[in-house]
């Protein structure tokens, strides 16, 4: 310890080791991969809530408007058409952080033949 | 009654007492809600005592948390976020993870199981609220009336306006069910399926011949689900903390 560095000389020094370092082992902070499982309970997750609370709301304006049975038929349609959104949403963040390979075999079309 | 997988859910009460006419007994989930805080804040705290200009081994897991959550939070909301809400979206995380790892641990001096209060609906509705109520008030401190764009997405013909306002709020309001009932579901499924198949140990062996050679098999398998309710464990608490991000984006940046 006799010949010890300035600390300024030491730390980009042991900067310039640690991105040698990862630039070997690819970008850090990469988020794990989602299980096929874990992906279908968030869609299901996503389309129910939004069902349930339409059918709430539906429900609510009912009790506040005394229009059984209307607002709970509606807002379960709503909630419907929300889940699909929800459901859309989540699908497009997912092929957003995943995006499909280019080089990957196209898949055959049954429509054309 | 040692098999049934649903005796781990159990609230027992360790200290009862009553405020104001309410039940509001210390129990074997708030138990386990303090070990898990205390359990992230003490380590933290041996962690970083060193505070070394070059990181030992428990500094490293410490910073890299830190580094990790900040990451994701910058991805998710930006500078402005992670200058705001990163000690909350890092305490969420961190509460969660110890959490759900405390709940993996099967019990010990005589505990006879250890309870995970995130396979609690209370628990996780009452953290997915947090974030919601946040973002609401955060939403209209930081916007004023202007939080209301988020319901009308721009470019959106007026006559179509009021219907996909109505489909934005309902979107809006499913936000904290979905994101309690999925960290809720993942944990509760995952410990009852732990606890179902670790039953058929014992079931089988005292059965005798040749079934007490074929325990084997689900004890195998508990090993396997073991290892996966791990990943869950981590995985769960990691998505919970990502939608939070995502939520409080929409916060701070209402238009879409």
């Amino acid at each position: 310890m006799a010949d010890r560095k300035p600390p300024e000389d030491a730390l980009s020094n042991l900067r310039r080791r640690v991105d040698a370092a990862r630039g070997e082992t690819g970008p850090q902070n990469t988020p794990p991969a989602m299980s096929p499982a874990a992906l279908g309970l968030r869609y299901g997750g996503e389309f129910g809530a939004a069902i349930i609370v339409g059918g709430l709301l539906g429900y609510g304006a009912d009790y506040f408007l005394n229009s059984q049975p209307w607002g709970l038929v509606i807002g379960i349609g709503l909630g419907f058409v929300a889940g699909v959104v929800n459901v859309v949403r989540v699908a497009q963040s997912y092929s957003r952080a995943n995006p499909v390979d280019p080089n990957a075999p196209s898949i055959p079309d049954d429509e054309e033949d | 009654m040692a098999n049934d997988p649903i005796h781990q859910f159990h609230i027992e009460p360790i200290v009862e007492f009553q405020l104001a006419g309410w039940d509001a007994s210390f129990t074997n989930a708030s138990l386990a809600m303090v070990a898990g805080a205390g359990l992230a804040a003490w380590f933290f705290n041996w962690a970083m005592k060193p505070a070394a200009l070059v990181p030992g081994r428990a500094q490293v897991v410490a910073e890299g948390a830190y580094d990790f959550i900040r990451g994701m939070l910058k991805d998710g909301a930006g500078e402005e976020g992670v200058r705001k809400f990163l000690p909350f979206v890092f305490t969420l995380f961190l509460f969660i993870f110890m959490s759900n790892m405390l709940g993996m641990f099967p019990g010990f001096f005589g505990v006879h199981h250890i309870f995970t209060p995130t396979s609690q609906i209370v628990v996780t509705a009452a953290l997915a609220l947090m974030v919601f109520f946040t973002v609401i008030i955060v939403g209209f401190a930081k916007n004023g009336m202007k939080f209301f764009k988020l319901f009308a997405p721009s470019g959106v013909p007026g006559y179509i306006l009021p219907f996909v306002i109505l489909i934005e709020v309902i979107s809006f309001f499913s936000r904290p069910l979905s994101h309690a009932v999925r960290l809720w579901a993942n944990i509760l499924a995952g410990h009852i399926l732990l606890k179902v198949f670790a039953g058929f140990v014992p079931a089988l062996a005292a059965a005798g011949g040749i079934f007490a050679a074929i325990s084997i098999l689900p004890l195998a398998m508990t090993v396997a689900l073991y290892g996966l309710e791990f990943l869950v464990a981590f995985l769960q608490a990691y998505v919970f903390a990502i939608l939070t991000c995502i939520y409080l984006n929409d916060a701070l940046h209402p238009g879409h």
